[in-house]
């Protein structure tokens, strides 16, 4: 890591050396403990040791870095030097590798990410008002003594004389295969929040020219604020005239920051402006606290950015998209409660 | 008239689209291989096939011009004095949203908490407002006493907090509204006079 090299050569000069420091560490060492001074010559010394019984103003009083400089450079000693000196690795080896690529957080990290550079609004609302609104809303009590309901086990063994029993896997759960998410009462430390935003565009007309899928691609870019990233299809659908591993799908994932700007955007500024525009179907939802919508081409074209800048994209490339909102809820129910407080409606027949 | 310079094009250079200098900037490095030409010798085959298609839109051309060239750089490298100073501020970023995240929890666990007793104190009482130990000491008697229906009061209040109509059909949407700074709540200034 590059701020290990910094540290380690800071220690190094932070730990003092000269006949000066040293009177004082002998005054001030083990004074607080009865360990003789015949056993502390036997031991090496260290760091961690030096700070064990000065007390700070003491230790303010004796810190002076300049005599010290002034000490090491009379001995020939250099500083270590300024200029970077560290190459994160390319590859990551593993964590038994001695050479770790450095945190994320450093900048000189192939992750590194700049910002936060703004303090989004809808973030903001949250925290302040939608967060404790939707605790009190779906408040439910427990007198002393009593618990939510437990569900018993879903994944039931098997019961029965057959031999092929013992040991077999579980049985699935019941009435299908899909292990549906538990809900547990919602407290101070389980309010649904936004996790993330998927913008999804499948263009039918990348089959036959890319330039669908590039002009998709710029204007999922432009609305979204994320690089955009082309997936090719699996396998061939002969019904959609699709061969395999043919590029036909843009998506953006948003987290953080552009999540929050692009759904503000969204319930702000897009969707009020769509005619007819009757709201999410109740529908929506995959059961487990994930929303979708789809916006059609005229709807992306309404986005502040395109509509600035209109002329630049061919008007007939123009994508439309789906919206899928994750949120941490275990629940449509609890995601749609959600999604209505940031003020996108809902119309139809809900189904969880 | 002797000493008289020409005129600096310096300006010209900077501003004019003819005067194009020839290297491309760094950022661009990576077009340069895809914008050269694929036939090295005859342009005739190019021509003819120029002829024949349709032309490309000129700007499905910019669009891809711009979505492929590289405008990742390269990895930010800090001397000793930058990269401490980045550590520390960051430390302290981090430190700040930790104490952020746990005043609002706390907060949130301090209203739940506030709920909960709440409901708990209207669960408890009967139709005068009175628990168990209240009746006890101010010497009235119990509800099973005095007949079946005051028994029926009791906790009448928290069985209707309890109810939940109508709270999953969402939010109003006079309430759905992200909280702006402006326009003002009283947004028009009336009274104003030049």
């Amino acid at each position: 890591m590059a701020l290990a090299d910094v540290t380690t050569a800071f220690l190094r000069r932070v730990r003092p050396t000269g006949p000066a420091v040293f009177n004082l560490q002998s005054t001030c060492r083990y004074a607080s403990s009865n360990t003789s001074p015949a056993d502390a010559a036997d031991l090496s010394s260290s760091p961690f040791q030096d700070s064990s019984a000065c007390t700070p103003s003491e230790k303010i009083t004796a810190f002076d870095p300049a005599a010290r400089a002034r000490a090491l450079r009379k001995r020939g000693g250099r500083l270590p030097p300024s200029r970077y000196q560290y190459r994160p690795p390319r590859y990551d080896r593993g964590p038994l590798h001695p050479h770790q690529p450095p945190p994320p957080s450093d900048p000189a990290s192939r992750l590194f990410e700049a910002g936060p550079f703004s303090l989004p609004r809808l973030e903001q609302t949250y925290h302040d008002t939608l967060a404790s609104d939707f605790m009190t809303l779906s408040y439910t009590h427990f007198p002393p003594g009593e618990s939510a309901h437990q569900k018993g086990a879903r994944l039931r063994p098997w019961e029965g004389e057959s031999p092929y029993y013992a040991n077999r896997a579980l049985r699935g759960p019941r009435g299908g295969d899909v292990l549906r998410l538990l809900r547990k009462p919602i407290t101070f430390n389980n309010i649904p929040q936004l996790q993330g935003i998927t913008v999804h565009s499948m263009v039918k007309g990348a089959v036959e020219d890319s330039a669908h899928l590039h002009v998709a691609g710029m204007v999922l870019q432009a609305i979204t604020n994320v690089r955009a990233e082309a997936h090719a299809t699996r396998k061939a659908v002969a019904a959609f005239g699709v061969r395999k591993d043919q590029h036909v799908s843009v998506t953006c994932d948003l987290k953080g920051e552009d999540m929050y700007h692009f759904l503000s955007k969204c319930v702000d500024v897009v969707l009020p402006k769509i005619k007819d525009w009757k709201g999410v179907k109740g529908s929506s939802g995959d059961s487990s606290g994930n929303i979708a919508f789809g916006l059609t081409s005229e709807d992306v074209a309404l986005f502040p950015e395109i509509e600035v800048n209109y002329d630049m994209y061919p008007p007939k490339m123009i994508p439309g998209c789906h919206v899928i909102v994750h949120t941490t809820a275990r629940d449509d129910r609890d995601a749609r409660l959600l999604l209505s407080q940031i003020g996108l409606p809902f119309y139809g027949k809900f189904i969880n | 008239m002797a000493g008289m310079k020409a005129p600096s094009t310096a300006l010209l250079r900077a501003f004019s689209p003819l005067w194009r200098p020839q290297a491309l900037p760094w950022t661009a490095r990576g077009c340069v291989l895809q914008q050269q030409q694929a036939a090295p010798f005859s342009s005739t085959q190019r021509m003819e096939k120029k002829g024949r298609g349709a032309k490309t839109d000129m700007r499905i051309t910019l669009i891809r011009y711009h979505l492929q060239h590289p405008l990742t750089p390269r990895p930010l490298r800090f001397s000793r004095t930058r990269a401490l100073r980045h550590w520390t501020i960051h430390r302290a970023w981090r430190l700040y949203q930790r104490k952020l995240a746990e005043k609002r929890t706390l907060e949130l666990e301090r209203q739940y908490n506030s709920m909960a007793e709440a409901c708990e104190a209207l669960r408890l009482i009967d139709s005068n407002g009175l628990n168990a130990q209240d009746r006890e000491r101010l010497g009235v008697p119990e509800p099973e006493m005095t007949g079946a229906k005051s028994d029926k009061d009791t906790g009448r209040l928290y069985r209707i907090a309890m109810r939940k109509d109508g709270i999953f059909n969402g939010a109003p949407i006079e309430y759905a509204k992200i909280q702006t700074e402006t326009p003002s709540k009283d947004g028009w200034n009336h009274g104003w006079t030049k």
